[in-house]
């Protein structure tokens, strides 16, 4: 009888306590927010030069294809092209991505900067 | 007892792995490819796979796929060991060219293209096409010292545009442009045609749920997060800039493509001039901003959609009203119209 009753309070504890710490490790899990993971990936002509996280301001001089040089500005989570030595000057136009799967594409320069993790995006495409 | 309870934890575990999906690795990933290099434009595709193994597996085929037909239709370089489209321009007037089966099937799409498009989109255009092509990028070498073309040189060129000149010949697999001064440009359908038939062999070979968008030619393959019926989102984009102009429902097998004053231009004193030149003026066409065609091959939805932006809303909307499972979003100065099946599609 003592026996029994022992391993019931004992198990009941057990269960109260891995539950609690189940629930707040899922509760971690699901609340964390994504933006933390957010980083801009920087390849030229199909190898990656450089990640760099979204949290940090910085300014960045990319060596592209064909002697081409890129700036690429990381401020207040945002990534944009501040200038590039090619004429048609498409990237810089680009409005700044912070959302994971965004990318500004320099064709001359065969720069492509893209998000990696993050916030969701909106859309899987643009035409 | 002890038994019953520890068999009740073990399964409370069991259970919370489940829910946290950690155990399960059913869930497909969601990864994002860009290349550049491929039909003078960027790409990028955003698919679902298992592993970021197979999506890369996925995208190299595709990118193999895609290159091929770059080659094959491009009409500013050479291959060595290919008879491509420069091949053909280079011998206009002189021989017939052994080519390509997929040579001949594009080029017999762009005569029916022309018909449909009652003439307004001519891949016989090139000689046109290249003296723009000349002008624009030398005017953005060197923005300063930017030129228009020379009318008289334009009409020249426009007097060796009959698609009639254009001679394939099936069976024994050869193409010849029987007028000397005529040159091949498949600008207006490559892109789409190349996208569409890539992605059909690549479904032969891998399960693929992805979207595909070749500078902005968008194609749908499979479903959103593999999940039947879920289609995927695409925004359309505003020849303005900033927020897109409206996100759109596409589901599998569907492509949308868009075609637009801003996608490839140049500027002579503070004017823009874009890429997509009127057989009639011969000059950029101005009745749209930018037109996004839904069709169920990408290759006739990038067809359209020049054909769409030689033509006015009206006589448009006529011609996507006559066929079937077609439909099309039109821009212009003074609003956004589409055609009657189109809301069925906007998000």
């Amino acid at each position: 009888m003592e026996k029994k009753r022992w391993i019931g309070k004992r198990d009941l504890w057990l269960l109260v306590i891995l539950l609690a710490a189940g629930g707040i490790g899922m509760l971690i899990l699901f609340l964390r927010p994504d933006t933390v993971d957010g980083e801009v990936e920087i390849a030229v002509s199909g190898t990656i030069v450089e990640t760099l996280p979204l949290s940090e301001d910085t300014r960045l001089v990319i060596s592209g294809a064909n002697d081409g040089e890129n700036i690429l500005v990381i401020e207040d989570g945002k990534a944009y092209m501040e200038s590039a030595s090619c004429p048609d000057g498409i990237c810089v136009r680009h409005t700044p991505i912070s959302k994971d799967g965004e990318s500004i594409i320099c064709l001359p320069n065969q720069v492509v900067v893209t998000v990696r993790g993050g916030e969701k995006r909106d859309v899987d495409a643009v035409a | 007892m002890k038994g019953r309870l520890g068999k009740g934890l073990a399964a409370l575990a069991a259970g919370m792995v489940l829910l946290s999906g950690c155990a399960s690795g059913k869930a497909p990933e969601r990864f994002t490819e860009s290349f550049v290099g491929l039909f003078d434009t960027a790409s990028t595709v955003t698919g679902y796979a298992e592993s970021e193994q197979d999506f890369s597996n996925q995208m190299t085929r595709y990118e193999e796929l895609l290159s091929e037909y770059d080659r094959l239709y491009d009409i500013y370089n050479d291959y060595d060991g290919i008879n491509n489209l420069k091949t053909v321009n280079d011998q206009a007037g002189k021989a017939p060219v052994k080519v390509d089966q997929r040579i001949i099937d594009l080029l017999q799409f762009g005569k029916d293209v022309c018909t449909l498009s009652d003439g307004r989109v001519n891949i016989c255009f090139g000689s046109v096409l290249s003296i723009w092509h000349d002008y624009r990028e030398a005017g953005l070498e060197d923005p300063a010292a930017a030129e228009l073309p020379p009318q008289q040189a334009l009409e020249a060129a426009a007097k060796h545009t009959n698609i009639d000149d254009l001679v394939i010949d099936e069976p024994s697999g050869t193409v010849y442009l029987a007028d000397a001064e005529m040159q091949l440009d498949v600008g207006a359908i490559a892109k789409g045609y190349s996208a569409q038939r890539a992605a059909e062999k690549l479904s032969e070979e891998y399960d693929i749920n992805a979207v595909f968008s070749i500078g902005g030619n968008v194609t749908a393959v499979g479903w959103k997060e593999e999940k039947e019926e879920n289609p995927w989102v695409i925004g359309v984009e505003n020849p303005d800039g900033g927020d897109y102009l409206m996100t759109v429902s596409v589901p599998a097998g569907m492509s949308l493509v868009t075609s637009g004053d801003y996608q490839r231009y140049y500027t002579v004193d503070g004017k823009s001039y874009h890429h997509i030149i009127s057989p009639d003026t011969l000059y950029p066409a101005e009745y749209l901003r930018a037109v996004s065609v839904l069709a169920s091959d990408s290759g006739l939805a990038d067809a359209l959609s020049t054909a769409l932006f030689l033509m006015t809303p009206e006589q448009g909307k006529q011609l996507i009203d006559s066929m079937d499972g077609v439909e099309a979003v039109w821009v212009t100065d003074d609003g956004v119209f589409q055609s009657d099946g189109f809301s069925q599609y906007i998000r």
